[in-house]
Parts: structure tokens; C-alpha cells; sequence
């Protein structure tokens, strides 16, 4: 008993290791990425156009869904909500700091997260992956870098959308209970608003989408032979995607609010 | 002067899946020549020809390109081993998200920058039609036959014309007239003293172009030797491999296209006879 769960232990270990492992290799193919010309920018062009443009439509209904709702509950409550301040402190709470973050990578995860693993996946089974090394691309700098840079760069930008068109229902629902012009709403809004709540909501964002790319990208390469691994892959990437934001924002709130 | 082998294997093992895919694999193959390996299902021929071709990593032993071991290459002379080299998989393995066109042109792209769009665009059409593929090189791989996206695997590896060719049972499972082809095309690499590293489970292409054979059974060399000494193989166990393989002949491929030089060039000499003795080199 206790033998094997100090072997599970060492796997785990092991395979935490080669985890950083490949996102240190990751990051650095992807600074290459930037700093030159290479083949792979189709790649990372192709993946900021799926993860982040044809994700727009979901973010924009669930962040104005969220924006309402939340205008909806707070008048509900005895205190005069609506003509508060609390209103916006909360907004930018709720919005920005908090679930604007994590919701976007919940979606990139659903959308993405899958994407990623099983196609690498599947292309570990048809041997498309040893194809590229054979004729010398590299699969971390041609394949993993451009999805692992694309999957940043939309989760920021879905991010800003998020906010946008969180911010945009509540103010909707809002015009319902009371006459506030745009400008005094917005106003009011970005008194509440400190440049540390967009640094942290900006943060979370490049923690979760380094998260959720390097762990879809690292399921897909773990594909050994059979077509059956690749559903797998893209299960233990959503998986893993999941509990690891949820295990970051956990860390990160605790660091912010009781740190 | 010691000849220095274009591929050498020492005492390679590798694991899949958690058992032994080879054991203790030692094999060199020189410059020109070819060699053959020849192993029923699952005995690790692909695997085998993947680590040769620096595809897969041993996990012990060393595999070396022109006496230079792969694992302690720098980045350029990886790239040049690349360059050098080109790999037809048993299914194809074209990046099926790509044209026909890309993947063809994917290695002249990495290792021929400097080659203008003109030149790349020769060199794809050159390649394709050497394969005998005429079609539209726009569509994706996933219209072709299974025979088609093979001949297109064909071309890509042959796109640089490399001085070394790794083949994992290139006219397996291909109709007469294509089966043909590939076989032209690997009598005129041979005959242009290009290196093949090969899989194959015919024993006719094995009597018409190996060199060296190599029969390998369970992840380990059962026999290896000279083709005319694998033709006195009396080991049963090399036998049952590579079956009773027969003396040289001559035959009489239809050359009808050459990768040599202008890829159009026909060439005259359309006889063939692969000779009796010495290192299969010398052809008439």
C-alpha cells in the first residue's frame, strides 16, 4: 500500500516535471516565434482566428447574460443596489477581476482546450507528427508555439470583450430601474475601476491560457499510437485544464486578498 | 582508408508501450549502398528504420549520420542531415490540413530559403510528375487513394533529391503500375548512387535492389550480411524471415523518368542487370 503510493507519488513528480519542462521549452520556441520569421506564424494566425474570433459570439451572450444578472439579483436586495456605489465596485469585481477571467478560459477550454489536444492527437496516430521531424520542423516550434501564443493573445483579447459587453448588459438592465445617462454610468464605473483590478484580470488571463494551452498541447503529444487515446487526450486536457485554473485562482485570491 | 558508414546503429534499444521494439540493434549501411530489412508483423522494422532515421530516440545506444552521433549534433547539422535526407512512411503520413502542393514543398521551404517561388513551384511539379501524379496538386490529402497519397509521400521525400532515402515498405500495398514506378524510382536513386535504408516485405524488391540485407525478429538481428550471402542463408531462423531469397538476375525496369539532374531527363540506358558479384554498385 504505502510502496504504491510512493510510486504514484514519483510518477506524479515525474510527470510534473516534464510538465514544466515543456512549458519552458513552449515559452522559449515561442519567443523564437516572435523574434523571427518562421513558418509556423499560418499556425498561430489560423488559431487566434479560431479560439479568439469565432469564440466572440459565446463570450459576448454570457457576458451580457452575467452583466444583467448581476444587476438583476443586486435589486433584488433590500439595500437601494442600483443607486449605489457598491453597484460598480461590484461590477468590476464580479467582471473584471474575478469571473471575467475565468469564465474566458472555461471557454477557451471547452472550445479550444479540445481542439488543441485531439488534433495533435490525431495527428501522433497518423504519424503526421514524425512527418515533421523527419523533414527537420520541429513539432514544439512549428506545432506548440503558435497555438500556445494564439491561445494568449485570444484569451486577452476575449477578455477586453468580456468586460466590454459585461459591462455594456449590466448597464442595459440598469437603464430599467433608473434614468442614467452612459456617461454618468461609465464614469461612476471607472471611479471604481484601479489600474491593479485590469493588471490582475490581464494576469489571470496569461496564467489560465498558459495553462490551458500547455496542458491540451502536452495531452495531444502524449497520444502514443491508437485512435481510441485521441477522445482521451481531449478529455484529460479539459480536465486538467479545469482543475488546474480552478487550483491557480484559488492561489492567486488567496495571495490578493489575504496576502 | 576506413570508409566511413552514412548510417551506423550501435547497440541501439528502444521501448514502445513498455516492451523492448529493439534489442541491442548494431548495423551500419555505406554510402550507396542499400540495405534491406526484412522482419514479419510486429518484429520492429518501422521502429527500427524511425531511430535509424533519427524519427524516434533510442533509449540506449547510438545512432550516427557520417560518423557523427545524431544525439550530439548542433542545430546545423541536424538541419543538414535533414536536408540530406528524405523519408517515405509506410502510410503516407502527409499533413492532411495541408494541399498536396504544401506538403511537398514543406521541406524545400525549411531547408531552401533562399529559393524563389518559381523554383519551389518547378521543384513540386518535378517531384510529382517523377511520381507519376499529374493532378491537381491544390486539393487536400484526404481526396486522394490511399495509393495516390503514398506516391505524394514519395515526392516529398524525394523534393530535395537527397543523397540518403529512408523507405518503410515503399510499393506495399500500391497497384501494378504505381508498385512499378516506385520501384523505377528506386533503381534510379540507386543507379545515381544515392543511400537507401528500405522496409520491405518483397522479396522481389529485395532481389532487385538490396545491397545489404538485414533480417530482423522480435526487435533483434536474426542475420545480417551481403545480398549474396543472404542468399545461402541456411539458418532457419533468418529463413523464415526473409524466406529462400533468390540469386541475382537480370531485369528490366522501364525507366522512363530520372530524378537526375532535370528531373525530365530520360534516360538512355533502359537495361538493367544487377550483378552477380561485389557490392551491387556496378551497373550496365
Amino acid at each position: 500500500m504505502i510502496s504504491s503510493l510512493g510510486r504514484a507519488a514519483l510518477r506524479s513528480l515525474d510527470e510534473l516535471l516534464y510538465g514544466l519542462g515543456f512549458f519552458v521549452r513552449v515559452v522559449v520556441e515561442s519567443f523564437r516565434l516572435v523574434a523571427r520569421r518562421r513558418v509556423g506564424r499560418r499556425v498561430l494566425v489560423l488559431q487566434i482566428l479560431f479560439t479568439g474570433i469565432e469564440a466572440l459570439a459565446i463570450i459576448a451572450i454570457m457576458a451580457v447574460a452575467i452583466g444583467a444578472a448581476i444587476i438583476g439579483i443586486g435589486h433584488s436586495l433590500p439595500v437601494d443596489f442600483v443607486k449605489s456605489q457598491l453597484m460598480y465596485t461590484i461590477l468590476i469585481i464580479v467582471i473584471a477581476k474575478e469571473l471575467g477571467p475565468l469564465l474566458t478560459a472555461f471557454i477557451i477550454i471547452a472550445r479550444s482546450g479540445t481542439a488543441i489536444a485531439t488534433e495533435l492527437g490525431g495527428m501522433v496516430v497518423s504519424h503526421e507528427i514524425e512527418a515533421y521531424v523527419a523533414v527537420g520542423v520541429d513539432p514544439i516550434s512549428y506545432l506548440a508555439a503558435p497555438r500556445f501564443l494564439g491561445v494568449l493573445v485570444s484569451m486577452i483579447s476575449l477578455y477586453v470583450y468580456f468586460n466590454v459587453f459585461g459591462l455594456l448588459g449590466s448597464f442595459a438592465v440598469v437603464r430599467l430601474f433608473m434614468d442614467i445617462g452612459v456617461g454618468e454610468y461609465f464614469r461612476s464605473l471607472f471611479a471604481a475601476l484601479a489600474p491593479g483590478d485590469l493588471f490582475l484580470g490581464l494576469a489571470k488571463c496569461l496564467v489560465y491560457g498558459s495553462i490551458v494551452s500547455v496542458a491540451s498541447l502536452h495531452r495531444g503529444f502524449s497520444v502514443e499510437r491508437a485512435i481510441t487515446e485521441v477522445p482521451v487526450a481531449g478529455i484529460k486536457a479539459v480536465s486538467s485544464s479545469f482543475m488546474l485554473c480552478i487550483l491557480a485562482e484559488v492561489v492567486m485570491v488567496a495571495v490578493q486578498y489575504l496576502g | 582508408m576506413e570508409i566511413c558508414p552514412i548510417i551506423e546503429l550501435r547497440d541501439v534499444c528502444a521501448r514502445r508501450d513498455g516492451f523492448e521494439a529493439l534489442v541491442e540493434v548494431s548495423l551500419s549501411s555505406a554510402e550507396g549502398e542499400a540495405t534491406f530489412v526484412m522482419g514479419g508483423a510486429g518484429s520492429g522494422k518501422s521502429f527500427l528504420l524511425k531511430t535509424a532515421a533519427g524519427v524516434i530516440l533510442p533509449s540506449e545506444g547510438e545512432v550516427l549520420y557520417k560518423g557523427k552521433p545524431m544525439s550530439r549534433m548542433s542545430g546545423r547539422e541536424e538541419a543538414a542531415f535533414r536536408r540530406d535526407s528524405g523519408f517515405v512512411f509506410q502510410d503516407a503520413a502527409l499533413w492532411a490540413n495541408q494541399s498536396l502542393f504544401e506538403n511537398i514543398a514543406l521541406p524545400a521551404r525549411m531547408h531552401k530559403g533562399e529559393w524563389r517561388k518559381a523554383e519551389l513551384e518547378r521543384a513540386v511539379r518535378r517531384a510529382a510528375e517523377a511520381v507519376g501524379y499529374s493532378d491537381d496538386l491544390g486539393v487536400r490529402p484526404a481526396e486522394l487513394s490511399s495509393g495516390e497519397r503514398r506516391l505524394i509521400g514519395l515526392a516529398r521525400a524525394l523534393v530535395l533529391d537527397p543523397q540518403l532515402v529512408f523507405m518503410d515498405d515503399p510499393a506495399a500495398n500500391l497497384d501494378e503500375a504505381a508498385a512499378e514506378r516506385v520501384l523505377d524510382l528506386i533503381g534510379d536513386l540507386k543507379k545515381r548512387g544515392r543511400s537507401i535504408i528500405a522496409v520491405s516485405s518483397s522479396s522481389d524488391c529485395v532481389a532487385r535492389f538490396a545491397d545489404r540485407v538485414v533480417a530482423l525478429k522480435d526487435g533483434r538481428i536474426a542475420a545480417a550480411g551481403s545480398y549474396d550471402e543472404a542468399v545461402e542463408w541456411s539458418d532457419p531462423a533468418a529463413l523464415s524471415i526473409t524466406g529462400r531469397l533468390k540469386g541475382r538476375r537480370a531485369v528490366q525496369p522501364a525507366w522512363a523518368a530520372s530524378l537526375a539532374g532535370d528531373w525530365a531527363r530520360t534516360l538512355a540506358d533502359d537495361s538493367f542487370v544487377v550483378p552477380e558479384e561485389g557490392d551491387g554498385k556496378d551497373e550496365t
